[in-house]
């Protein structure tokens, strides 16, 4: 048995029948069935999505740290690495928490898409392929084949407005989680991954099915609510600039005193501002992160969600 | 993340798992979608074979190009050599995007009909043609502006009228001689309609994917009766004696009283019917996707014998005097001797068989999805010619 065909028989044909049987069980209403499956599979894979949503924030609060670092370390690169990490290590922030939900997450997106792709089944040769995966129910015998037909769509065929909803839901999605940045390079990767993913992905749902667009719109439309629900609107809403707190000095001064401290007990990061006796204003960035004080662990900071608001709430 | 003292750009890796992703989805998607290919079974008139031949995807990495350009071909019965070939024009544009096929392509998957001295072949792109047999000149087109949705059924001819079923869920009936639909057609239905129609004594025989089965009067498109199952109408019925015999794709294999649409037995096989069985005496012999061919008693239904022929079959059947021929989609034919059941391989072609098997005066021809016709001695299983259809 070569690996494809174990792919299809653990991954593309349990999620192909489940299909088949909702869009039975859903008035025989295949668009439906994919709204319904999409839903059931980011609702069974919550746990691994919030980790990673959280872990994302995480990563995204640290940011204006590791922009200090590297004005810092900037030209010795392993002492930039070794100061990161143990940044990494102080905030309790794991790069591989944003990683690996998503690296598990993927089999299963391909095997939804695949599904759904070859449930389509369009052609008399797709059909005729589409026997060979089904299950020997007879509410799968009964349903197969389907309708393509949704709303005003037809499910088999692309369509320019569910490509727009494509594109953006997923830069809202985006816009969301991204923080600004203080380092222009970081600055410069986020804004075209901000755009030049949704757009990338609205030209290829005019080409693919829209019964795929309407799986990526509703999947990109949960993980809003799941954001919304986490972290308010995030970098939807535009934050504006604030002074430094008590906090923020506070923070400063003990950044500094980790910093006269000898080697090796540096386990807080030092503040190439405080070093360089600039404030956030002063060395012209926008300080993102307005709480105050160095958390223990950045899970300890977990955003309370909340209706509206663009502003973060304190830290501390 | 860190190897050693480097910490590794997560950023990077994310944007590179996200492309990766894409990618993947892209290329999955051009393996799993696919352009309709069709391959028409060969039907012989006169010396001469007519056939459309399977359209091959041109090579390509992402965005793969179809071949839209479908054909009639006439071909000498005798050598296999080539008469003529027309290009069946009227790709209908498909309204995609990017990627997305823009026309669709002409793809030929029922055999073509001859009648008097014309021959018909209804097209994926929506269109039913009619040419001269002798030169392949176009006599008419159906419809002659734009195109109707695809069709897959094959044609049937009876009262001099051309009956097919289209995707849109109707059933056309044009005149044989001028293209013009017949009053009292179309006959609707409500759901697409795949499978070849089949005409007996005035009536029209017709599965529909909302599946159900019509029985249609052939002159003036009124419906006499109607017959539900649990699965949708795929195959192309039979009718003998009275009976008509027909699988479904809810595993089931139907007779069906032709008066009255009523129920004489069902038959559960493990997976879908799409071929149409042939009858010897008191059997009916009929494959079925679940690589078998089931001999059943005509008027009993009750299992006689069934053959594992190790692959699917989707090809039409042939009886040769007291033999069934039958072909597999890998490419192997049997033989079953219908008086005693006994099977046997008749002939291996090593190329993958959709299209019906054609039989004409002791010569099985074989069109295959590798665009070659073979010419077999229907007793010997012998090659007697390969010509190269494309």
């Amino acid at each position: 048995m070569g690996i494809g065909e174990i792919w299809n028989l653990i991954a593309v044909e349990p999620v192909m029948n489940v299909l088949v049987v909702l869009t039975s069980v859903l008035f025989n209403n295949f668009g439906l069935a994919i709204i319904a499956l999409t839903l059931m599979v980011n609702g069974a894979m919550l746990p691994l999505t919030l980790k990673q949503i959280r872990a994302s924030r995480a990563m995204q609060e640290l940011q204006p740290k590791i922009a200090e670092l590297k004005k810092k370390y900037g030209k010795d690169k392993e002492k930039m690495a070794r100061e990161q990490m143990k940044l990494y290590k102080e905030s309790g922030v794991s790069p591989a928490g944003c990683l690996l939900p998503l690296l598990i997450q993927m089999p299963v997106w391909i095997a939804l898409f695949q599904s759904i792709m070859r449930v389509l089944a369009v052609i008399p040769e797709n059909l005729v392929g589409l026997s060979q995966y089904l299950y020997s129910w007879p509410v799968v015998y009964s349903t197969v084949p389907l309708s393509n037909e949704f709303l005003w769509l037809n499910l088999a065929t692309g369509d320019i407005f569910l490509a727009l909803l494509v594109g953006a839901s997923m830069w809202v999605q985006q816009k969301m989680v991204m923080t600004p940045s203080p380092d222009p390079a970081q600055k410069t990767q986020s804004s075209l991954m901000l755009w030049i993913l949704p757009i990338m992905f609205a030209w290829l749902t005019l080409s693919f099915p829209s019964g795929l667009a309407l799986f990526w719109v509703t999947s990109n439309l949960f993980r809003i609510g799941l954001q919304y629900w986490i972290g308010g609107w995030g970098g939807l809403v535009k934050s504006s600039p604030k002074k430094d707190t008590g906090r923020d000095k506070k923070y400063k001064q003990r950044i500094a005193a980790v910093e006269e401290a000898p080697a090796g007990g540096a386990d807080i990061v030092p503040s190439s501002a405080q070093e360089e006796g600039l404030s956030y204003e002063e060395s012209g960035g926008k300080r993102p992160d307005r709480g105050g004080g160095h958390p223990k662990s950045i899970r300890d900071t977990k955003p309370k969600s909340r209706r509206g608001g663009g502003h973060r709430r304190k830290r501390g | 993340m860190r190897i050693g003292n480097k910490a590794l750009p997560v950023g990077k890796i994310s944007l590179l798992i996200i492309l990766l992703l894409v990618g993947l989805v892209l290329v999955g998607c051009t393996d799993i979608r696919g352009s309709p290919e069709g391959g028409s079974g060969a039907t012989i008139s006169g010396g001469t074979i007519f056939l459309s031949p399977s359209l091959k995807q041109a090579g390509g990495f992402g965005c793969a190009t179809p071949v839209t350009e479908g054909k009639l071909v006439a071909v000498n019965a005798e050598t296999g050599v080539q008469r003529w070939e027309v290009a069946l024009g009227g790709a209908a544009p498909s309204g995609g995007f990017g990627c997305a096929q823009t026309t669709l392509p002409v793809a030929v998957y029922g055999s073509p009909v001859f009648s008097e001295e014309l021959v018909y072949v209804a097209g994926y792109n929506g269109k039913v043609y009619a040419l001269n047999a002798e030169s392949g000149a176009l006599r008419w087109v159906y419809p002659r502006e734009g195109n109707m949705e695809p069709i897959v059924s094959g044609l049937v001819i009876g009262l001099d009228k051309l009956y097919f079923g289209c995707s849109d869920g109707n059933v056309y009936a044009l005149d044989a001689a001028t293209g013009d639909i017949q009053p009292g057609f179309p006959f609707t239905t409500e759901d697409k309609i795949w499978s070849t129609p089949a005409y007996d004594a005035g009536t029209l025989y017709v599965g529909s994917f909302d599946k159900k089965l019509y029985a249609i009067d052939a002159d003036d498109g009124s419906e006499k009766w109607q017959f539900e199952a649990e699965g949708s109408f795929a195959s192309t019925p039979l009718v003998d004696n009275g009976t008509i015999y027909v699988g479904t794709l809810d595993r089931y294999f139907y007779a069906i009283n032709a008066a009255d649409g009523t129920l004489r037995w069902e038959f559960q096989a493990e997976k879908w019917f799409w071929t149409r069985a042939v009858v010897f005496g008191n059997t009916i012999y009929v494959g079925c996707f679940d690589n078998k061919v089931y001999a059943l008693n005509a008027l009993t239904g009750v299992e006689i014998t069934e053959f594992d022929l190790e692959s699917p079959v989707r090809s039409w059947p042939v009886l040769s005097e007291d033999r069934v021929l039958i072909a597999t989609e890998e490419g192997k034919i049997y033989t079953i001797d219908a008086v005693n059941n006994q099977f046997g391989l008749f002939a291996d072609l090593a190329e993958k068989i959709y299209a019906p098997l054609s039989l004409n005066e002791g010569v099985l021809y074989v069109y295959s999805q590798d665009q070659n016709l073979h010419a077999l001695n229907a007793d010997t299983g012998v090659r007697l010619w390969i010509q190269p259809i494309n």
